[in-house]
């Protein structure tokens, strides 16, 4: 028992492991802003029910929203080869470095889950703000970016936050399908010592610090888009 | 585009075999989300000096860890300590008697215990204070207040995000497979080893999940009609 955890091991796993953060965040950037511009896509379908469409990403979001994200990631790291292949005839499972098949499923996977947040806060918009719009000659565009959208925001951004700080989180999977991330540099850093857990303890530090300072920053997001409402007295 | 299908079904069938770990892995760890983390949650309600800021600081922090982060450590302290503890408590069990899956459950747990809790705060808070109040000036006492009055108005409002947890505790679940715990997850490709046909796997994988999510949201929604009966509704 003796020997398990060791400061020196700590700050020499902490130097090698640190420097993939970025991989981390890089992830989490392309994830969200490929899922907002998915996930509004998907959320005006379900707006606006075309006939296809609406069945397709109805069973997309429920797909994405069911399974787990460990067998998101394998599906789409040994699924997207198959039909990548015969159709362009690029063998991407051998070209592609690990990572993009990342980017792919976390940008799949934030869409479905950010266009039912975009969706529920559209929906929560009363729909006589429309009809003004309407009323003052704004064309549908017009009303959604000027009446819609900013009403719509201060209902997403907490739901947001919380699918940010879990995103955050799920990021850390990507070691499992052989992207070098903080947990997967800390894994191949301790099977080189011997020892594992100070790295393990070290990325567990990493991500809390780094979730709290993200809730305390939603907080902070929350309280500056509560404009045009007057404070409950 | 070639999805075979008969190693679809065998991975289907292998999974399915192991689903009953998988639906441990679920229940036990709600079951114990749900006692520990409704205790949390009223201490935090109510709260109970000193106890009420130590659960604070654990659930808020405990958020931050990711699973798999946290399901490694556990595996391994348990993989490296756990002999010197069964030494110490001089019982003659060494670590092949304890079924891993138990770590998994453990990891869950917790886990489950941080977003279990944080759900029923948040119903405890929808249910008028008044009530509480009301309850006092009947002669009830603190414990049968919250027994009689507040826990059967909670209930229909925990339903909905506890469905949540329990869908997120479900995916969660496939993460043990990280550790070796054999699941649905692990059990699916166990055919796919043996002619490398693994988008078939997790494809099976993929099923058995959703179709699990899905009956659970079904079940959820049912008994969230049925427990909210008595609420008036115009």
């Amino acid at each position: 028992m003796s020997g398990l955890f060791s400061w020196d091991r700590f700050t020499a796993a902490a130097r090698q492991v640190f420097p993939y953060l970025p991989v981390t965040f890089e992830i989490v950037a392309i994830a969200t802003i490929g899922g907002i511009i998915l996930g509004l896509l998907v959320a005006f379908v379900r707006l606006k029910k075309p006939p296809v469409l609406y069945q397709i990403c109805t069973v997309y979001i429920s797909f994405m929203r069911g399974t787990p994200m460990l067998v998101q990631l394998f599906l789409i790291m040994y699924g997207l080869p198959i039909f990548i292949n015969p159709i362009f005839g690029l063998n991407i499972g051998r070209t592609w470095d690990k990572i993009y098949f990342a980017y792919v499923t976390f940008v799949l996977n934030q869409g479905a889950f950010l266009s039912s947040i975009f969706y529920t806060a559209i929906k929560a918009v009363p729909i006589g703000q429309i009809e003004a719009g309407y009323s003052v000659g704004l064309t549908e565009l017009q009303t959604m970016v000027r009446i819609v959208f900013p009403q719509a925001i201060k209902t997403a951004i907490p739901p947001f936050g919380v699918d940010f700080v879990c995103l955050f989180q799920n990021v850390s999977l990507v070691f499992s399908i052989g992207v070098i991330d903080l947990m997967g540099r800390a894994n191949a850093f301790g099977s080189a010592q011997g020892h594992m857990l100070e790295g393990y303890v070290f990325v567990a530090i990493v991500y809390i610090i780094i979730s709290f300072i993200m809730r305390i920053a939603f907080d902070w997001l929350n309280r500056a888009v509560t404009y045009g409402k007057k404070a409950k007295t | 585009m070639s999805v075979n299908l008969d190693d679809l079904l065998d991975g289907l069938k292998s999974g399915i075999a192991y689903f009953p770990n998988t639906v441990k892995l679920v229940f036990i760890s709600l079951f114990i989300a749900i006692i520990i983390g409704g205790i949390i949650a009223l201490v935090r309600f109510y709260n109970v000096p000193v106890l009420s800021q130590i659960f604070t600081v654990f659930v808020t922090l405990y958020q931050g860890v990711p699973t798999v982060v946290a399901l490694l450590i556990y595996n391994l302290l348990f993989m490296s300590c756990m002999n010197d503890v069964f030494a110490f408590f001089h019982s003659s069990k060494t670590i092949a008697d304890v079924d891993t899956l138990w770590i998994g459950i453990f990891a869950l747990s917790l886990n489950a215990i941080c977003s279990v809790t944080e759900s029923i705060r948040g119903a405890l808070e929808s249910v008028d204070f008044a009530q509480n109040e009301a309850g006092y000036s009947v002669g009830l006492t603190k414990i049968q207040t919250i027994r009689q009055i507040i826990l059967p108005q909670i209930v229909p409002v925990t339903i909905p995000p506890l469905t949540n947890n329990v869908i997120g505790l479900i995916k969660n679940s496939s993460i043990v497979s990280v550790v070796g715990i054999i699941e649905v997850t692990q059990g699916s490709l166990i055919p796919s080893m043996v002619d490398y046909s693994f988008f078939e796997g997790y494809l099976a994988a993929a099923v058995i999940y959703w179709a699990f999510s899905i009956v659970v949201e079904f079940a959820a929604a049912q008994a969230e009609k049925h427990s909210g009966k008595f609420r008036r509704t115009i």
